[in-house]
């Protein structure tokens, strides 16, 4: 694989590395005695990983072929495995953490298992580790076809990919050590999020630079989509992670806001994590390999256009609606509430524009368990956006904050609409990656399909349920007007919804491992054979209509 | 593909573009999708003229309504507490006894007191109030203050040896912490203070005599000459089959080495006066359900 | 009719349609425009909170953490209590009614960052402070399900066996004044001393505590050992004073005094 780089190329790869290993090295050394060490060894590490294998083809032979003449998809590739690695980590993870809320003692005696250090690694586990490396893998893939053009560079899609996935392992591994600025999303410290600033800025230019390229005048809406997930997410991160160190040989630091001010920001942040990690990279994913797998045209250009601007534009308004009720000024809140509200209609055009792209293809939705997936994810993004708009009505946010809802209202998104539609693409993608007719067996996808949707209704259903009972028994008054119930009350009312809920995530992993064996099957013995017409040709494009109505 | 096709399942035109296979339709935006956006963004503008909503440099528009989260719920508790006072009011001026005496405001203490006790006190006294190492059982004979509505709603008032001005105070001294008594002493008045709740057990006489003067010298003046406590000093009875920390030859070891000094919160802040009277009554009636086994 | 009320959005939409259709073919035109229209929002609705004077309410008698206490604060996040506890009494009448009065802006003032959370595992703490003895809490955290059976909530044994790092203290108080946080040369120079004397009552370094901090401070031992300072000592300091460190919020109380 890496003898596919030119010998400048793995020269320049070879002193990254030793970048690495020197900055390891000195973390290790300035953090000794503090959780900041261990992970100098950690970054020690990968660099050496890194090192030694650029070093054993740092001798061979030039490549002979000629790169222009196809797409770079071995970043893609490690990219797609690295994510159903975090993806079988990650909702292992959840399944710990859920049953962890169904039986407590289910732990080590030890501090690094309890709750409140692995559910992060749960979270950042499937958000960063699987949903962003299968963005990451395939936005590449995606950014190529639809630029007809080759990506710009062989060692920054690497340093993207790798250096993402060094900031996934720093993260998860500190929050077991307790390194965590117990900020939602953003717990990673200081030195975590700097070297996410470094990787994100490559990724950007990398980006730009291969668009540059293209061999087609318009940019397909994937592109855009996949754009606004890396320049938001970008800004927010890098305004929300604003800290000071207590020392710069140690892990602590103390965030640049306090109280409402860092309140706002950090939901500015955490929502929009949501809308531009969690919805509008996906939506690219969605936007390319349904109509491919379906092959049908995108339902309408214009109905793209509006959801596009509509999604970029309200999201941003819509974090107090996290903020409810709370010390944050009423103001804030009102717009928060309004503009969740007014978001709703993009957000459904989206989700319509997708499924009546399947229009003429539904005979397919109903054979072919993939395009399946991409159909249920769709159906699911517009379950979850109606919901999260419902729920940004102060009213119902009064019931819903601080319960199981707001959990449930997560999972229909992150299960059922992340990962479904990853899961999707994954299958699509896979064979064409590897030079595959399909993937090993479609029966396991089929079983997979069933698994997922299953445990995502019964995970989605136990929450309701728990969510809305707990909200009403806190508020439920007695006829004397004095609270009815005590919070252990409560406490004793979710354990069989907590029971439930262990159980669908044990159904979705299951089907989450299905997939990994499923992928490992297809790609055994890969065939050299290049699959026809996935390569870059010249456009044959001239202007294509300006989008007015017919 | 700069020629415009025909999709020929929809009839639509396409944009006549094409990326690697995908192409789109030139549809318009369905009516729907323009009735919901109007419907959403009308109803924000009403929402804006309403209620506090959009910032200025220093200050922000109030809203025609004049809406304040605050005071809002300030005065939704006030309106409940005017609401309860039919009852309540009776419960805070009335004796407990009278209260206890009449049906209706008892079913209104009754309705109060479980939810009240649960997010308060459960999580020392138990659920049942049954105590629990370290906390007395509160439905058992043994009181350290007393056992009557004064006491106890003073008790609940100001607490025990808390952070609270007029807390009420007590300690039991270490004596072997301290370097009062040695650790044999400290075990023959153990054994001692065993025998004054067991007296049928079989202990050396010498023993129990050398006892009997250290707790004469020591604990007397605290717990009295016979051992039967004071509700004066918060100094509990040795002589009854209740104890808080526990009666066993090593609990009462560390009692006696290490001094105990339990903390009971002051309630004057965080229950009103109606709260702490119902928790009081509510008291009484769980040890009237209450069954020692 | 309703095609009429409609024309004139539709022309609206028209021109962005088209302008988008030129920018599409420009990659830095999206981005610019995309920058643009996720910008506002950010802006308007953060911007102001620094501005709005009556953001935050006035508490003169508003106290900082002391060291120790603000070491209870970071064990606090590093073992991501704020997973299964807010810290945010919403202006709601069942969560007065529970947890006292609703929380101010002032209060988390000097919390970087925040810790309102967004579940309720368990309890709110906003003003857990004084509510329990320092023995309870202790237990508690030793072991929840000794005191409450029903209780889900992980062990936390070995905060007693950890003696507490005081040395970084001076360094985090510094920090902490870098963003905002009014400590004194004193009270950052002493933050080590100081944080060994709140847990170690009648001996100077107490003394010092009281001198720099207030006569209010609670100085005693947390965990009940006399001869360690130790994780859970900050701990419990820390859980003590949630909700005490002004006296503003139960001054604009109405439930009280019936
Ligand atoms: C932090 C733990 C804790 C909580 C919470 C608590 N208590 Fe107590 N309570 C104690 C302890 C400890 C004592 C005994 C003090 C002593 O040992 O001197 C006590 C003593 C008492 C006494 C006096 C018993 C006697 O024998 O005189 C009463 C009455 C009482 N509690 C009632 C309550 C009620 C009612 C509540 C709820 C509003 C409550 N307690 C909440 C710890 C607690
Ligand atoms: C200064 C007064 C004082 C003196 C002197 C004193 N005690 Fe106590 N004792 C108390 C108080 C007050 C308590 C209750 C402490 C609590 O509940 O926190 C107590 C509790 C006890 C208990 C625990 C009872 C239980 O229910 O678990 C034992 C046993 C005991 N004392 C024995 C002794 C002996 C033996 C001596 C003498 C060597 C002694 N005390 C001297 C005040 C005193
Ligand atoms: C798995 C979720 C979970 C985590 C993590 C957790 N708690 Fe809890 N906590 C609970 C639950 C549930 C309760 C209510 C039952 C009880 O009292 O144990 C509770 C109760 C409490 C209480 C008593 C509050 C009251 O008013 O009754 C305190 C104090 C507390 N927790 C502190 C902490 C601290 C400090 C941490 C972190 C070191 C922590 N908790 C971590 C779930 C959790
Ligand atoms: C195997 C399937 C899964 C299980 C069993 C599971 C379980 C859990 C549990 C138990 C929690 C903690 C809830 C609480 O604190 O009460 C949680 C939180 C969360 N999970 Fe999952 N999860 C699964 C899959 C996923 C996936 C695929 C994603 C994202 C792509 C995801 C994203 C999240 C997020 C964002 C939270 C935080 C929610 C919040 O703070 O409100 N989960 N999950
Ligand atoms: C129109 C779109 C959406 C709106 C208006 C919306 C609104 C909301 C609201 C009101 C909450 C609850 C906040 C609270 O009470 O604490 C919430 C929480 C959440 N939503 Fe959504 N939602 C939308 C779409 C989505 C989608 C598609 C996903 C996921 C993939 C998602 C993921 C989450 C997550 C992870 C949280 C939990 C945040 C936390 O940790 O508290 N949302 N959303
Ligand atoms: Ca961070
Ligand atoms: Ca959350
Ligand atoms: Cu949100």
């Amino acid at each position: 694989m890496l003898q596919r780089l030119t010998i400048a190329e793995r020269q320049l790869a070879l002193a990254i590395s030793i970048a690495v290993i020197l900055a390891g090295l000195l973390m290790a050394a300035a953090g000794s005695g503090d959780p900041m060490g261990p992970h100098g060894a950690i970054v020690m590490f990968a660099g050496a990983i890194v090192f030694l294998a650029v070093l054993r083809v740092i001798q061979d032979p030039e490549p002979l072929e000629d790169r222009a003449e196809n797409y770079y998809d071995d970043p893609t590739r490690v990219g797609l495995l690295i994510s159903l690695g975090w993806a079988v980590i990650g909702m292992g993870m959840g399944v710990w953490v859920a049953a962890q809320l169904a039986w407590p003692d289910l732990r080590f005696d030890a501090a690094w298992s309890s709750f409140g250090r692995i559910r992060p690694v749960h979270t950042s586990g499937v958000i960063f580790g699987f949903g962003g490396n299968a963005l990451i893998a395939t936005s590449f893939h995606v950014m190529q076809r639809t630029s007809r053009a080759r990506l710009a560079g062989h060692v920054a899609p690497w340093f993207v990919l790798l250096g993402f996935n060094l900031f996934c392992v720093i993260a998860a591994s500190g929050y077991l050590m307790g390194v965590t600025q117990s900020k939602e999303y953003a717990e990673p410290e200081w030195y975590a999020d700097l070297w996410l600033v470094v990787v994100w800025v490559i990724y950007f230019v990398l980006y730009i630079r291969t668009l540059a390229r293209r061999n087609e005048p318009h940019i397909y809406v994937a592109n855009w989509y996949y754009l606004a997930f890396i320049l938001v997410v970008a800004v927010l991160h890098i305004v929300n992670n604003l800290a000071v160190p207590a020392s710069f040989a140690g892990a602590k630091s103390y965030s640049a806001f306090a109280g409402v001010q860092d309140a706002m920001t950090q939901w500015w942040y955490g929502h929009n994590a949501v809308a531009f990690f969690l919805t509008a990279g996906f939506l690219g994913m969605l936007y390319y390999f349904l109509p491919k797998r379906a092959e049908r045209p995108i339902y309408s250009y214009r109905l793209s256009i509006l959801s596009f601007w509509g999604i970029t534009f309200f999201y941003i308004w819509a974090g107090s609606h996290h903020l409810h009720y709370t010390a944050l000024p009423q103001w804030v809140q009102t717009l928060g509430m309004t503009f969740s509200v007014m978001l709703l209609v993009p957000s459904w055009a989206s989700a319509g524009n997708a499924l009546m792209t399947l229009n003429g293809a539904w005979h397919k939705v109903r054979d072919d368990a993939t395009l399946r997936f991409m159909m249920v994810a769709a159906v699911f993004y517009g379950l979850s956006t109606f919901e999260g708009s419902f729920m940004a009505v102060r009213a119902v946010n009064s019931l819903s904050h601080y319960t199981d809802w707001t959990v449930g209202h997560v999972h229909a998104g992150a299960m059922g609409w992340v990962a479904l539609i990853t899961f999707g693409s994954i299958y699509a993608v896979v064979p064409t990656l590897w030079q595959r007719e399909t993937m090993y067996s479609w029966k396991l996808v089929e079983w997979h399909f069933w698994l997922a949707l299953a445990g995502t209704v019964i995970y989605v259903f136990a929450m309701w349920n728990s969510g809305i009972t707990q909200g009403l028994m806190w508020r439920t008054y007695t006829e004397s007007g004095t609270l009815t119930y005590s919070f252990t009350d409560t406490l004793v009312a979710m354990h069989p919804y907590y029971v439930a809920r262990a159980a669908g995530g044990a159904l979705f992993l299951a089907g989450a491992i299905l997939a990994a064996i499923n992928v490992y099957l297809t790609i055994r013995n890969v065939p050299q054979k290049r699959t026809e017409g996935d390569y870059p040709t010249p456009s044959e494009a001239t202007e294509p209509a300006v989008p007015v109505a017919e | 593909m700069s020629v415009k096709e025909r999709d020929p399942l929809t009839g639509h035109q396409t944009t006549g573009h094409e990326w690697n296979g995908i192409t789109e339709l030139n549809t318009r935006v369905p009516r729907a999708i323009w009735f919901f956006i109007i419907v959403t963004h009308v109803w924000a503008l009403f929402y804006w003229v309403l209620m506090p909503a959009w910032p200025t440099v220093n200050t922000y528009t109030k809203g025609l309504l004049g809406v304040d989260q605050r005071q809002q719920v300030e005065a939704r508790v006030a309106a409940a507490d005017a609401k309860r006072s039919s009852w309540s009011d009776p419960i805070t001026s009335l004796t407990l006894d009278e209260v206890r005496s009449d049906p209706t405001l008892m079913a209104h203490v009754q309705r109060t007191a479980p939810a009240l006790f649960g997010d308060n006190c459960a999580a020392c006294h138990g659920a049942q109030a049954q105590g629990g190492p370290g906390y007395p059982s509160l439905v058992d004979q043994a009181w350290l203050w007393g056992a009557d509505d004064e006491t106890v709603l003073e008790t609940l008032r100001v607490g025990i040896n808390a952070p609270h001005p007029e807390s009420r105070f007590s300690q039991m001294m270490a004596f072997g912490r301290d370097g009062l008594l040695d650790r044999e002493q400290i075990r023959i008045a153990a054994d001692y203070v065993q025998s004054l709740s067991r007296p049928a057990e079989e202990i050396n006489a010498d023993r129990l005599a050398a006892g009997a003067t250290l707790f004469e010298e020591n604990c007397a003046s605290c717990h009295g000459e016979d051992g039967t406590g004071s509700q004066d000093l918060g100094a509990p009875d040795l002589t009854d089959e209740h104890w808080i920390y526990g009666g066993d030859e090593k609990s009462i070891f560390n009692t006696i080495f290490h001094g105990r000094q339990g903390w009971m919160p002051a309630w004057e802040q965080r229950l009103s006066e109606t709260e702490r009277r119902i928790l009081t009554i509510y008291l009484g009636q769980l040890k009237e359900t209450h069954h020692d086994d | 009719m309703f095609r009429k009320i409609l024309s004139p959005f539709a022309r609206m939409f028209e021109f962005q349609a088209r302008t988008h259709y030129r920018a599409e073919r420009h990659s830095m035109a999206l981005t610019v425009g995309i920058i643009l229209a996720a910008g506002v929002g950010g802006f308007v609705e953060i911007a102001p909170l620094f501005t709005i004077d009556e953001t935050v309410e006035a508490a003169p008698d508003m106290r900082l953490y002391t060291p120790l206490e603000q070491a209870g604060r970071d064990i606090y996040i590093r073992e991501g209590c704020y997973a299964c506890h807010s810290q945010m009494i919403r202006t709601l009448q069942d969560e007065v009614d529970r947890y006292g009065p609703y929380s101010l802006a002032v209060e988390s003032q000097y919390d970087h960052p925040m810790l309102w959370g967004s579940k309720r595992t368990g309890p709110d703490l906003a003003r857990v402070g004084e509510k329990f003895s320092d023995e309870w809490q202790v237990q508690h955290l030793i072991n929840p399900r000794a005191v409450v059976p029903e209780s889900v909530m992980p062990q936390y044994a070995f905060l007693l066996e950890n003696e507490l790092d005081v040395e970084s203290l001076p360094a985090r108080l510094h920090a902490l004044r870098r963003v905002g946080v009014p400590y004194t040369e004193d009270q950052i120079d002493n933050a080590a001393i100081d944080a060994r004397g709140q847990a170690r009552p009648e001996t100077e370094a107490a003394d010092g505590v009281f001198q720099r901090f207030g006569d209010d401070t609670n100085v005693r031992f947390f965990d009940g050992r006399r001869d360690r300072v130790t994780e859970m000592d900050a701990l419990v300091a820390y859980l003590q004073i949630l909700g005490g460190l002004t006296d503003l919020p139960s001054q604009t109380r109405s439930l009280e005094g019936d």
